[in-house]
């Protein structure tokens, strides 16, 4: 096949050829960085929180007559559940994981108010909160009934037993789990709270907290008149749960009322909703850019193909085969596209490096351009093929007739 | 009226130069009608195209009513094809998704006349060439003398002087094309200054004068007969549609 | 004129009407989505309170952990609130944070939570508060702890049935509140007098004055952030500490008034600063609404980076108009030059086919509203309850601009064909077609 001729006819339409390979290098940076952003989402999204979400969920007990007391609703709701088919632990916590609601605080391995401190959620919990999670306990021992205090409101803290995750205690300790069981972390300057324990995995409330690996559970409950439960129940009946529950703890003490019930996978799609919402609407522009850009390769091929309606029927009538003219257009075709993705791989690693700068995100990985590349390539071909084989069925009569 | 000397034109491209006229001279008076033939690709249409100020040339003079036409500009060139010139092409050029009227409208919109006025001109002219209860169709519904005749009337609607005519008959039988003639010849007795391109000699020896091109130059020029007929004014004019 | 060069515009359509769909379709797309983002950015990035926004001030000191280096607090503490509350000083001004409380209405109804905001009485006339009944409080339901309620116009709805309830009583947390206004529909976006706690969060259901949070110690809500232990515990330990939770506004009429309040709040920091406390450096900030809104960066990456997409999205399909329109237009040659043979000049060929591009163009934004229209409430299905989306709709602004932008953009893209076609020498395409 001889480029030459190709390329002088191309060189006669060059400023459709340049929109076609400007269309082609814009769609690439778009759809390449747009994939690279759906998957960075992904991979936030996939991340286990450590918790057997789909049979979790949770419900807030508010006082709010005279006479509520919390600490005796707490023990009596405990009896109701447990007593309650299908449900398998409860626990009660100040804050839910990935719910975008908790607290953090430093901690320090020397009681040093100038040393570094680590940043880490902070879970107040009882002893069923391991059970009731389903976190997977790696070393040292859960706490024990007798080590659940109930503090009163804005109690400052005071010394306790800890619990941490794996990934906190190798932020802390250089020996990792097996370094920090046993020892001492400081937390508000010089209160010791001794690690008993140490989970594989808990996250922190925030998606977006930098140091989501890193929490603290401590064995006690603020006194506030409000309490969140987390309740864990038999595999598939979360949703009948959540609503024997509500009704169940509603009836059974009127001076409080039960609100935010919601199950965890609810509460995940929630917190993510931003991430999701931004993978499909990514989604819906890759297609439709696809879309625009191989109407746009068809366009320019019809209208490149009916300027040329009496050379193709001449070169039929020369001896041309149907294979041959459909050849000559996907030629001309990979010219094109091949000058798009080449100026797109530029504009697309471009585009990459602002998304870098300015929002912080990862570098893309190698591999994105040439796939993309090689994408936008066959979507041109594919685009161009129809037009072509209307072109090889011109008939060659058509260089004798008179128009 | 028309006034031509030493008139020259050359296109060029990358690699070569081609002379399309050469040193051409030509008068033609008010009122005359001239017939132009020769081969293909002698400079017959180059001619045309000069005369019609479509196209500009590379030497010489051309004077029209007196005027040099080399001085003007786009847009006064666009004003005296509108008000002066009238064209007839060999492929009518209706403009295919317009009806007869506004063809026929198209050089009196560019005159930016009265609305009443021009339907009032159109009608008359679709009416004196036979089509007017037509005027609705579009040009594919019509046959080619009739395309032919709208076309006449769309190059007559603005009382043009001087009616420039492409091969008028090329593409039409000989039939219709003997009647196209006649609307032409009428159209030369009530004033109007006509000139004519074509192959054919029978309807060249029609004319006054027969202008023979060769290779872009002059090669003869025929004094058939002296018909001249004083001009009347365009309006009293009845042209027949028996084409 | 127009009108003749907008009929061969529809007709010019009607000849190729496969290929004046595909423009009519990449100029609806490309400015629809460009629009959807548009919408987005405009009413997210907008000034929610254009009347007053260079008026209203946000308060920012500096109180933050002196060995630690981070932007001063976003919020204030209680104890500073309170200094600035009691300053006396002729400006309006108020602290604001948020709490929720237990409403038992009278009857059958169960008790629900509503979530409310704490205020002084300035917050009202400050922020244009809108009144369907009744007002806001004044200065001395502040100072004298009076339990007056302000509802919201849906709350009101809910517990009275939307009549005029001033007068009637509300019980919040088992206390009995007077109502004494009820608010109109009242959404600003962003929530700007309080980003700390989701800026685009519905507004709260009730208002109270902000003291009886803390005379009836109701459950306290929203961002609090605490850099040194509390001393001591109880209520007393925690409004004597360097938490921060309350959001501090004053309104200043001019640069004088700034000025004047700034050198109070230098001086009041000083003063602290012989109690031990400031320890930072001096940094006091007044932001007006808009400077505070662009400070915290109210308007998420999500509608950036979309942005940058939309705009190369919209580039695409005015290549591909330039394409489509070049094609069309370089068809016309043949019209184009028997145009010029019956008098047309290249200026009247310009106007006509830029009237046609626009014709284009506006068939494509009429049609790219459907798909801003489509693309607008696709967010709204996709964000669910995360956030108020009422304003994720097309206005009269919008719709506007996409009009606009559509016909401006198509002619901008039919520049280089109509350029391509008016050169067109008349004569070669007038012999045969």
């Amino acid at each position: 096949m001889e480029i030459g001729p190709i390329f002088r006819a191309m060189w006669r339409n060059r400023i459709g050829v340049a929109l076609i390979a400007l269309q082609i290098a814009f769609t690439m940076t778009v759809v390449v960085n747009a994939i690279y952003i759906i998957n960075e989402r992904s991979r936030l999204m996939a991340r286990p929180s450590g918790l057997d979400e789909a049979n979790l969920f949770y419900l807030r007990s508010v006082g709010f007559q005279e006479g509520f007391d919390e600490e005796s609703t707490i023990v009596e709701d405990r009896i109701l559940l447990q007593a309650t088919p299908g449900i398998i632990d409860m626990t009660v916590m100040n804050a839910i994981p990935l719910s975008g609601s908790g607290s953090s605080t430093g901690v320090r391995v020397n009681p040093d108010a100038n040393g570094p401190s680590t940043y880490t959620a902070l879970y107040r919990v009882d002893e069923h909160a391991i059970d009731t999670m389903g976190l997977e306990l790696i070393a040292g021992e859960n706490f024990t009934t007798a080590e659940v205090r109930q503090l009163g409101r804005l109690d400052s803290g005071s010394t306790a037993p800890i619990i941490i995750t794996e990934a906190l205690a190798e932020a802390l300790f250089t020996g990792g789990a097996a370094e920090a069981l046993g020892n001492t972390l400081y937390w508000q300057v010089d209160i010791p709270m001794q690690i008993i324990g140490v989970v594989k995995q808990l996250q922190a409330p925030w998606p977006t907290f930098a140091s989501i690996e890193n929490s603290m559970l401590i064995p006690n409950n603020i006194l506030d008149g409000q309490s969140l439960y987390l309740v864990r129940t038999e595999p598939g009946q979360v949703n009948t749960m959540m609503l024997r529950v509500e009704e169940l703890l509603a009836d059974s003490n009127p001076a409080r009322i039960i609100m935010n019930v919601k199950s965890l996978e609810e509460t995940r799609a929630d917190s993510y909703r931003i991430d999701s919402s931004m993978a499909r609407i990514l989604l819906v522009v890759i297609v439709i850019l696809v879309f625009i850009t191989s109407m746009g390769v068809v366009g320019l091929a019809v209208f490149g193909i009916n300027r040329r309606r009496r050379q193709i029927g001449t070169r039929r009538a020369l001896g041309a085969t149907q294979g041959q003219i459909i050849r000559y257009f996907l030629v001309e075709n990979l010219i094109i596209s091949g000058i798009g993705v080449t100026l797109g791989a530029v504009l697309t690693l471009g585009f990459n490096i602002f998304l870098v700068q300015t929002f912080n995100m990862p570098r893309i990985e190698w591999y994105y351009t040439p796939l993309g590349m090689l994408a936008l390539v066959l979507v041109g071909l594919l685009a161009v093929l129809g037009p072509s084989r209307g072109a090889a069925r011109i008939p060659p009569a058509i260089a004798t007739r008179t128009v | 009226m028309l006034k031509m000397k030493d008139v020259g034109k050359v296109y060029r491209t990358e690699l070569v130069e081609t002379r399309a006229l050469t040193s051409f001279s030509l008068d033609v008076d008010e009122g005359e009608f001239v017939t132009v033939t020769g081969p293909s690709g002698c400079g017959k249409t180059t001619f045309l195209n000069i005369a019609g100020l479509l196209e500009t040339y590379s030497s010489g003079t051309y004077l029209l009513d007196g005027q040099d036409v080399s001085e003007l500009g786009d847009r006064q060139r666009a004003r005296l094809r509108n008000r002066k010139i009238g064209f007839i092409f060999q492929s009518f050029n209706l403009m295919p998704d317009l009806n007869l009227f506004d063809n026929v409208d198209v050089p009196l919109r560019y005159r930016g006349m009265r609305a009443s006025e021009r339907r009032q001109r159109v009608d008359q002219m679709l009416d004196s060439v036979g089509l007017l209860s037509r005027k609705k169709h579009l040009p594919s519904q019509l046959s080619g003398g009739q395309q032919q005749r709208v076309a006449i009337a769309r190059a007559l609607v603005g009382e043009p002087r001087f009616l420039l005519a492409d091969e008028p008959t090329g593409n039409l039988d000989s039939h219709t094309a003997a009647g196209v003639m006649e609307l032409l010849e009428q159209v030369n007795e009530s004033g109007t200054t006509i000139i004519m391109v074509t192959h054919d000699d029978s309807l060249a020896q029609r004319a006054r004068r027969n202008v023979k091109i060769l290779d872009g130059r002059i090669q003869s020029i025929d004094q058939l007969a002296d018909s001249r007929i004083p001009a009347t004014p365009v309006s009293d004019r009845a042209l027949s549609a028996n084409a | 004129m127009l009108f003749y060069y907008l009929r061969l515009g529809a007709l010019s359509y009607r000849r190729n009407p496969v290929l004046s769909t595909l423009m009519v379709m990449a100029v609806a797309i490309g400015v629809g989505s460009y629009m959807v983002v548009f919408t987005l950015n405009y009413v997210m990035g907008g000034d929610p309170i254009p009347q007053k926004s260079s008026q209203l001030y946000h308060v920012q000191l500096d109180s933050g952990d002196p060995d630690t280096e981070s932007d001063p607090p976003e919020q204030l503490t209680y104890l500073d609130s309170m200094a600035l509350i009691d300053a006396d000083l002729p400006f309006p001004r108020t602290a604001t944070s948020k709490f929720f409380a237990i409403v038992e209405p009278d009857g059958e109804t169960r008790p629900f939570s509503v979530m409310g905001r704490g205020s002084y009485a300035d917050f009202f006339t400050m922020f244009n508060v809108p009144f369907l009944f009744g007002s806001g409080w004044d200065r001395s339901a502040d100072r004298e702890l009076q339990q007056v309620v302000v509802l919201s116009r849906e709350l009101n709805e809910r517990l009275f049935g939307g009549v005029d309830s001033v007068g009637e009583s509300v019980l919040l947390d088992g206390y009995n509140f007077q109502v004494i206004g009820v608010v109109d529909d009242w959404t600003p976006i962003p929530k700007f007098y309080d980003v700390n706690n989701g800026p685009f969060d519905p507004s709260e259901e009730v208002y109270i004055p902000w003291p009886q949070i803390i005379n009836l110690d109701m459950q306290r809500s929203g961002n609090t952030n605490c850099w040194k232990p509390l001393d001591g515990s109880g209520i007393q330990a925690f409004l004597n500490s360097e938490c921060i939770w309350l959001q501090f506004w004053v309104e200043l009429a001019d640069r004088n008034d700034r000025q004047l309040y700034q050198d109070y709040l230098d001086n009041y920091v000083r003063e602290q600063k012989q109690l031990g406390r400031f320890q930072r450096p001096l940094n006091n900030h007044l932001y007006d609404v808009n400077e505070w809104l662009l400070l915290r960066e109210v308007l998420p990456n999500e509608t950036r980076i979309l942005s940058a997409l939309a705009a190369m999205l919209l580039g695409v399909c005015l290549l591909n108009t330039i394409g489509l329109l070049l094609s069309k237009f370089l068809g016309k040659a043949g019209e184009i030059g028997v145009r010029q043979a019956l008098g047309a000049n290249k200026a009247s060929l310009f106007i006509q086919h830029v009237v046609e591009a626009g014709f284009i163009g506006l068939l494509g934004g009429l049609l790219g509203l459907g798909v801003a229209a489509l693309g607008l409430q696709g967010i709204r299905i996709l964000l669910g309850d995360l956030m108020v989306t009422d304003w994720i709709q097309l206005d009269t602004t919008v719709v506007t601009v996409t009009i606009g932008l559509a016909i401006l953009s198509t002619i901008v893209a039919g520049l280089y064909p109509i350029w391509r076609a008016c050169r067109i020498n008349p004569s070669t395409h007038l012999k045969t077609q």
